[in-house]
């Protein structure tokens, strides 16, 4: 037993070593910057810079607020907090009072024996607490609808780990209500009673009330003989053993535990439960640093930096923004809070791609930080993921571990883009926040440039066409513009041709032209223009133009389909 | 009355005092505003790339407002125009709006098309009037130029985004003119401040912009007052990372309606968020306050205005 516990806890130490390690010395991508022996150093500067620089009142009001009281969830989801506060809550009880009872319980209350009153109730109770949590935290994930968050074997695994500890718990103690070995063994150990005539009033009395599962003796009991029995007890018992209906839920448990356990040989049951729960407990414990579970130590660290820097300011030292990036993704519990609140949930509706979604881009990201291979078109889909984000930062306001997803995700996609892989998606309005906050200015450029090229390369200009043909009507949206009479007044208007001396060869194709080449069928030479590209979509065009043709409407047509042809043409 | 207040990405995270001055004017002039936070993005930022996709998300959140029974307000005018646009293909393309419905059953959602889209600008002018406003002020300004850029997407195209006059618009100038302040006559005025090409083509972008600022201040406005919360990024934060490329130039502050609508109805300036634009200096703000008098006698200094312009 021992060689076991010490083997889990060395392998748990180890665990969190290597874990800790890794969020001083690893990056999420290979090119992340701020990579520097000096990280762990840093950390430790920025830590007890924290603690001595009058932050101490926010790490003390964000240890209570948000790591222990779960702030943070309650205000996102009662239902949910109600579920981790019974889970976290009566697990620790269960921890300190029964798992560690040796040494916790004792140094507290003197008189601690695992057998007596209030620890047999308050053990069922933490146990009820953290069953109705788990069940709480299974409901959601099964009936939450539509269910964009996939749940996964990790997440799973997790709730049945700690389900399987519980349960095995309860069964092991109602199995040890009902054993009649047990039962022997305590008469003798701390009754010392061996005496038959005393012995079988108690066995009748502990059958008969106390859940004991007797081969010796059976109903209907004999009253006499459980009053004397009940003597017996409460002379030689009761004082360091309560009552086995104090254990509210292993005791009613005991009645279908015991004749089953007695059926199989309840010495041997209550034997192998033991070391099912054993092995269970030192399991998890030895699990915990490769697991989920490992955010019971992570996700406080990322709440107390979180409260102490907030997400919206940038880190001033570049070592400790990586290193806040590398607890950031061990402290996802993959609640799937933030793809809930995410703004670009529909689009994930029409792209289908996961990494829209914050909750799977940070699974993805830690795979991606741990070493393990990814394959060039998961990156690609993570990349546009990535991508088609709003910037709206509810993910990092609602972050119920307080990690700085805007961070994470702003330079993991300019990482992603600095492999050389296009993003069409940058040819959208998702660029215009990017563009305001000038991080990575010049990564955006260099992409920008790498699209520029694959545009030009994509189409035919108009300056390069040696014939023009004459082709069926093109899919446009619209047909308005073969109402086009050829007057100009778009181009005349557009605030953009204004700018310049020479449009045409700034632009490739003025608007009319870009009308004129649909009237002909030529789409394709409308699409490689650059005019839709300098667009500014103001309308004026389309709201001036005396037949109505919808010129703005069909550029962002041209816009769409060009961007479908640049995708289709590096594949 | 109670609206759904659909303030879009942006506002809630960069332009915060935009959502919180409008809430501060409505609720003086009695309309309550419900945050709704299953809102998500309109759309709009993805319509170069897929124009379904764009629509899609609008629908969503018309339904949303929908099974609340509520109409939605909006300040944005992409947003504004995003859901306009989305009501009008669902209206008009019945095919795309059964995929559509069907996609939004997922989410037991479905849309029906009773909602009514209003622009924060239409509820002030035509919910509430402008002479209920007017019965409100406590104070007026005097000698206050504006530049307010309309922007595009609440403007055009007309048939979709169904706000104002697109060639003649008044209701902006109309409540500027309330506070006392002077809505200019000046070339930017219904054009586009380059927030489009933002990210993409930001050279264009940054161009159209100054060109912008540029008329703004030749036609003598003290501040630009944008309508939409991409015109306000462009002029309150690209404005100003184009002068850390370029020291000697000199930035047009930004003033939002409702802040100037806001100090007129007796709102504190701290709560209207004016020195949160970031091209505002407390300077400009104690400048702003200095015009700030009775409502009373700009009224008599109305009526003497009238018979001149008659003699004339």
């Amino acid at each position: 037993m021992k060689v076991l516990l010490s083997l889990s806890l060395l392998v748990f130490l180890a665990g969190v070593s290597f874990r800790i390690y890794g969020w001083l010395t690893h990056t999420v991508l290979t090119t992340d910057k701020g990579t520097s022996p000096g990280r762990p150093a840093s950390a430790l500067k920025g830590a007890v810079g924290a603690i001595f620089s009058g932050e101490l009142v926010a790490i003390v009001k964000t240890f209570f607020t948000d790591v222990l009281f779960q702030k943070r969830l309650f205000s996102k989801s009662a239902l949910r907090w109600v579920a981790h506060s019974l889970i976290f809550f009566g697990f620790i009880a269960l921890l300190l009072m029964h798992g560690l009872g040796t040494g916790v319980s004792e140094f507290f209350f003197s008189d601690y024996q695992s057998t007596i009153q209030p620890y047999m109730t308050l053990r069922n109770l933490f146990g009820v607490m953290v069953l109705v949590g788990l069940g709480i935290a299974i409901y959601r994930r099964l009936t939450d609808k539509p269910q964009r968050v996939k749940s996964y074997v990790s997440d799973w695994l997790a709730i049945a780990i700690v389900g399987a500890i519980i349960l095995s718990g309860m069964v092991l103690d109602s199995s040890q209500i009902s054993s009649y070995s047990a039962f022997a063994e305590m008469a003798e150990d701390y009754g010392d009673i061996t005496d038959p005539e005393e012995l079988l009033p108690l066995e009748t009395y502990w059958a008969a009330e106390q859940g004991l599962v007797s081969p010796n003796v059976a109903k209907p009991y004999d009253p006499a003989l459980i009053e004397e029995g009940r003597e017996i007890a409460a002379d030689t018992c009761m004082e360091c053993h309560a009552p086995a209906q104090s254990a509210f839920v292993s005791y009613s448990l005991a009645k279908v535990v015991g004749p089953v356990a007695q059926g199989l040989g309840e010495e041997g049951v209550v034997n192998a439960l033991y070391y099912l729960h054993i092995i269970l407990c030192l399991g998890l414990l030895a699990w915990l640093p490769f697991s989920k579970m490992f955010h019971v130590i992570a996700t406080p660290v990322s709440l107390l930096i979180n409260g102490v820097m907030g997400f919206k300011e940038p880190g001033k030292d570049p070592a400790n923004v990586v290193n806040r990036r590398m607890i950031g993704l061990s402290a996802c519990t993959h609640c799937g809070s933030c793809s809930e609140m995410c703004s670009s949930l529909m689009f994930y509706e029409s792209f289908q791609n996961d990494f829209i979604l914050p909750s799977e881009k940070v699974q993805i990201l830690k795979k991606v930080a741990a070493g393990q291979k990814v394959d060039d078109q998961t990156l690609a889909n993570l990349q546009k993921g990535l991508y088609i984000c709003t910037s709206c930062d509810r993910c990092s306001e609602i972050c119920p571990s307080g990690i700085n997803l805007r961070e994470l995700f702003i330079s993991s996609r300019y990482q992603l883009l600095n492999r050389g892989i296009p993003e069409t998606s940058m040819l959208s309005h998702f660029s215009f926040p990017l563009s305001l906050t000038k991080n990575f200015i010049d990564d955006h450029k260099i992409a920008l440039k790498k699209l520029e090229q694959i545009f030009k390369d994509s189409f035919t200009k108009l300056k390069d066409l040696t014939s023009i043909t004459v082709s069926d009507p093109v899919q446009v949206g619209t047909d308005s513009y073969q109402s086009c009479y050829a007057c100009q007044r778009c181009s005349n208007i557009c605030p953009v041709v204004r700018l310049y001396d020479d449009p045409v060869q700034q632009l490739d194709m003025l608007p009319h032209q870009i009308i004129f080449s649909l009237g002909i069928g030529n789409k394709d030479v409308a699409m490689g223009s650059q005019m839709i590209w300098s667009c500014s979509t103001c309308y004026l065009c389309q709201e001036h133009c005396p037949n109505k043709v919808e010129l703005t409407d069909i550029f962002y047509n041209l816009k769409n389909a060009a961007i479908r042809q640049m995708e289709g043409g590096r594949a | 009355m109670k609206l759904a207040f659909f303030q879009g990405c942006n506002i809630p995270i960069r332009i915060e005092q935009y959502a919180v001055s409008a809430e501060a004017v409505l609720k003086k002039l009695g309309v309550q505003l419900e945050i709704v936070e299953e809102f998500t993005c309109c759309g709009y930022p993805v319509r170069n790339v897929d124009e379904k996709a764009y629509i899609i998300p609008s629908v969503r959140n018309m339904a949303i407002a929908e099974k609340k029974g509520l109409d939605i307000m909006v300040i944005c005018n992409c947003c504004f125009a995003s859901l306009q646009k989305a009501k009008n293909v669902m209206a008009g393309n019945p095919e795309l709006a059964a995929e559509i419905n069907e996609l939004l059953a997922k989410d037991g959602l479905t849309f029906e098309g009773s909602v009514t889209i209003k622009h924060f600008l239409t509820v002030l002018h035509e919910d509430i009037g402008l002479e209920t406003i007017k019965k409100q002020l406590v104070n007026m300004v005097t000698d206050l130029n504006l530049s307010v850029i309309h922007g595009c997407h609440i403007l055009r195209p007309r048939e979709v985004t169904l706000f104002d006059d697109s060639f003649v618009p008044k209701i902006t100038d109309e409540l500027v003119a309330l506070t006392g302040a002077t809505s200019l006559d000046w070339r930017g005025k219904l054009e586009c401040c380059g927030a489009a090409l933002g990210g993409l083509n930001s050279e264009l972008s940054e161009i159209l912009l100054q060109e912008k600022v540029d008329g703004a201040r030749a036609a003598g406005a003290q501040f630009v007052t944008p309508v939409c919360s991409y015109c306000h990024l462009q002029f309150d934060t690209t404005q100003l990372n184009m002068k850390d490329q370029q020291q000697d130039k000199e930035v047009l502050p930004v003033l939002l309606l409702p802040q100037l609508l806001g100090l007129c109805l007796g709102i504190d300036e701290k709560v209207l968020g004016i020195e949160q634009n970031s091209t505002i200096e407390p300077l400009h703000v104690d400048n702003l306050k200095s015009l700030l008098g009775p409502p009373v006698e700009k009224k008599k200094k109305k009526r003497k205005k009238r018979p001149q312009k008659e003699a004339a």
